[in-house]
């Protein structure tokens, strides 16, 4: 739960189901376009303005297990 | 934590108080949640015969049991009320984010009972529950009131809201409870009952934690899944109007065999739901012309105009919903339709195309596109609604509706400009809308004249757009289910591609089987439609998609899932007691109220009578009557009246139940 470091999504393995962002606690994550998207998909990003305080809920939320507390 | 938080919350709209109930475990593992907790509640609390529209009636929003735990395709949310519609039983349900934000308010359901003086609306988040002021919202269309909540409420965490539009404000019987900009949990008429309490609006802001007992074991099935789903893709050049022809080849075989699920995944990764909008009518699953046509009435030249490559032409972005492998969800640019009037739209679904397509002949995509805005801002059923306007076409063809009642509009097969100012009106309850905002089983009844005849429904509720005449085992759940007229309990084709009978002990295997068969009545198409159901309910306590569970019990593994998450080490013969459980409570519910389970079977259209005499399903009659007594037989209800039996009632553990209401 606690980790140290940021969240890092790995883009290819993300299903874009935005779990992470109904769990992030602070409201700092968010679907948008990344540059990577694929089929017009929106993915996780860091709402501009805001660090990851690396609290690792959302990662533990990933059912797909693609975000990383880097 | 066993995936339930084992709480719900109170809120009387009459005295403003609000508490929470501790909910036993036994509970659960009775009932599970969503569904299951919700049946219980309500049997438990709502007087007999209350008036759904009544402060008596109860409103439940109940997250499912999986919600957060690790598990996918299990995000989603249920109401839960007595019907207006039908009178008994009333449930929807929905995916977007509200069903876990339900629990990270801290409660497995928010339960609402009397009615407000005036429009509120329900804050929720970490520290406590709060009724507010929402007059200011009312008569805003549901997007608009979930912008406007979202900004007044500016919780630092993204809020969830529910909430209703202008339809169930005017208590229209065929209103839902719009989330995500215009999601809706549409059936059973259940934003009326919102509606009738004066409740705008329900805002959830929790950050508590959620979770199961094994969230790595959970996590582990899910990945197996998503790491199949992800690889499963349509090559790019296969268009939509192949899986049309793949409806006409369907239609023609004599023969069926069970599909794997995975075939569905592509189709809905690619295209989401409106991958059936050609396909349905040339296999013959899309009722045409009010169930009295076929594709000689809608043929190719029209169809082919509704294509899945030609909606999809339009959406700018695809969406999944909250732990959801598949994202069958869009958004669709409509700058160009109309006036410009609205910018965007949650991509139609298959239901709203064929309600609005080959239901009425109308050929004109963007004018669908351009009502499912709507209907989606309306906060109004388009499945309902679609039935609505086909029934009131046949009436005024018919000269039961004439256009004096109709103020001049002339209501044509096909013709975009009537259906449009229709909806208009009845969204409005204005002229003839009125009559019709209620669906097509009051609007006859208010007719007469023996508009019944023309009045497509099982037991209140307009069905769902899939016919039964080729799926006769489909026939049976629109017409034994407690909530009647529903495509999404079961089918011949889901239990082909849930393939139960892989875990399920009583469950019939399905090799390849001649169509035929399915029409005649038998003691295992019995048990299949038992079984379907009982699964169903499963899912529906569980919070799952019915999309996750066609996929097949060898993909979407819920009995591994319940396990991780409840650590209870039930097989999947003892889970599926929990379905068959859930379903008796439901079918118990609908005799408390005074609903004889025979009066919900479906119009006699639906089954064939008369038969079709053109198209794919030419000639074909379902003896729905005989099906399903022995359905009812096959679950331990009485063949003759549908009443689950005492000898059952025991065997589930319902009696104690049943003693304890008699009690209170």
């Amino acid at each position: 739960m606690s980790g140290k470091g940021l969240a890092a999504v790995n883009y290819g393995e993300c299903m874009a189901c935005g779990s992470c962002v109904q769990f992030c606690p602070f409201g700092y994550l968010e679907l948008g376009k990344t540059g990577l998207d694929d089929f017009k998909k929106e993915y996780p990003r860091l709402v501009d303005g805001h660090r990851c305080t690396g609290c690792g809920i959302c990662a533990e939320h990933c059912t797909v297990e693609c975000i990383e507390m880097a | 934590m066993r995936g339930y938080i084992g709480k719900i919350l109170w809120v009387d709209l009459t005295s403003g108080r609000i508490e929470e109930e501790i909910i036993p475990d036994r509970i659960y593992e009775n009932f599970l949640s969503g569904v299951g907790l919700g049946a219980y509640i309500l049997y438990r609390d709502i007087p007999a015969n209350a008036d759904p529209l009544g402060p008596d009636n109860i409103l439940g929003f109940v997250s499912g049991l999986l919600t957060g735990t690790g598990s996918v395709n299990t995000g989603r949310w249920m109401a839960v009320a007595r019907s207006p519609l039908t009178g008994g039983w009333g449930d929807a349900n929905c995916g977007g984010y509200l069903s876990p934000a339900i629990k990270q308010c801290g409660y497995d359901g928010i339960f609402f009972k009397g009615q407000a003086e005036k429009p509120v609306y329900l804050f929720v988040d970490s520290k406590g529950a709060e009724l507010r002021p929402a007059g200011h919202l009312w008569g805003l269309d549901a997007v608009a009131a979930e912008e406007a909540l979202k900004a007044e409420t500016h919780t630092r965490k993204r809020a969830a809201v529910a909430v209703i539009g202008t339809a169930a404000e005017k208590l229209s019987l065929i209103s839902g409870i719009v989330t995500d900009g215009g999601r809706i949990a549409a059936r059973s008429g259940i934003g009326a009952v919102m509606g009738s309490k004066r409740l705008k609006g329900v805002v959830l802001a929790g950050v508590k934690a959620v979770g199961g007992l094994d969230r790595a074991a959970s996590k582990a099935v899910s990945k197996e899944l998503s790491t199949k789903v992800r690889k499963q893709n349509l090559p790019k050049w296969v268009p939509g109007g192949l899986i049309s022809l793949l409806g006409t080849v369907m239609s023609k075989m004599k023969t069926a065999a069970p599909l794997d699920g995975m075939v569905l995944a592509m189709m809905m990764k690619r295209w989401g739901t409106v991958a059936n909008n050609g396909m349905g009518v040339t296999s013959g699953d899309s009722p045409i012309k009010n169930w009295a046509g076929s594709v000689v009435d809608f043929k190719h030249s029209s169809y082919s105009r509704l294509e899945p490559d030609r909606v999809v032409r339009r959406e700018t972005r695809k969406y999944h919903c909250y732990e959801c492998v598949l994202g069958c969800g869009g958004l669709t640019d409509i700058k160009d339709i109309g006036r410009g009037e609205f910018a965007v739209t949650h991509k139609p679904e298959y239901e709203t195309c064929a309600a609005f397509g080959g239901l009425l002949l109308n050929r004109d995509l963007d004018a669908i596109f351009y009502i499912n805005e709507l209907l989606n801002r309306a906060g109004m059923d388009s499945i309902s609604a679609g039935g609505t306007v086909a029934f009131a076409i046949e009436c005024y063809e018919k000269g039961l509706l004439t256009p004096e009642m109709t103020g001049g509009l002339e209501l044509r097969w096909g013709d975009v400009r009537a259906i449009t100012a229709l909806v208009k009106l009845m969204i409005a309850r204005e002229g003839v809308g009125d009559l019709l905002a209620d669906g097509v089983k009051t609007a006859a009844r208010k007719l007469g004249a023996g508009a019944e005849a023309y009045a497509v429904h099982a037991g209140g509720q307009e069905p769902g757009m899939h016919d039964s005449r080729m799926d006769p085992l489909l026939g049976v759940h629109f017409s034994a289910d407690p909530t009647p007229g529903r495509h999404t309990i079961g089918s011949g084709q889901y239990y082909d591609t849930m393939q139960l009978w892989e875990k399920v002990s009583w469950a019939p295997r399905s090799g390849s089987y001649e169509k035929a068969g399915e029409y005649v009545p038998s003691e295992k198409t019995a048990l299949k439609t038992v079984a379907s159901s009982c699964y169903k309910e499963l899912t529906d306590g569980a919070g799952g998609c019915l999309f996750g569970m066609i996929l097949g019990v060898n993909h979407w593994k819920l009995f591994e899932w319940l396990n991780a998450a409840t650590g209870w080490g039930k097989t999947p013969d003892e889970y599926m007691e929990i379905g068959r459980r859930i379903q008796t409570l439901r079918q118990m519910f609908n005799l408390k109220h005074g609903v004889d389970p025979a009066s919900l079977i479906m119009h006699k259209r639906m089954a064939g009578d008369p038969p079709l005499t053109e198209g794919p399903l030419k000639g074909k009659t379902v003896p729905i009557e005989e099906m399903v007594r022995l359905h009812w037989k096959a679950y331990g209800w009485d063949e003759n009246s549908g009443a689950p039996t005492v000898e059952t009632l025991a065997a589930l553990g319902l009696d104690e139940l049943l003693v304890q209401e008699a009690r209170s």
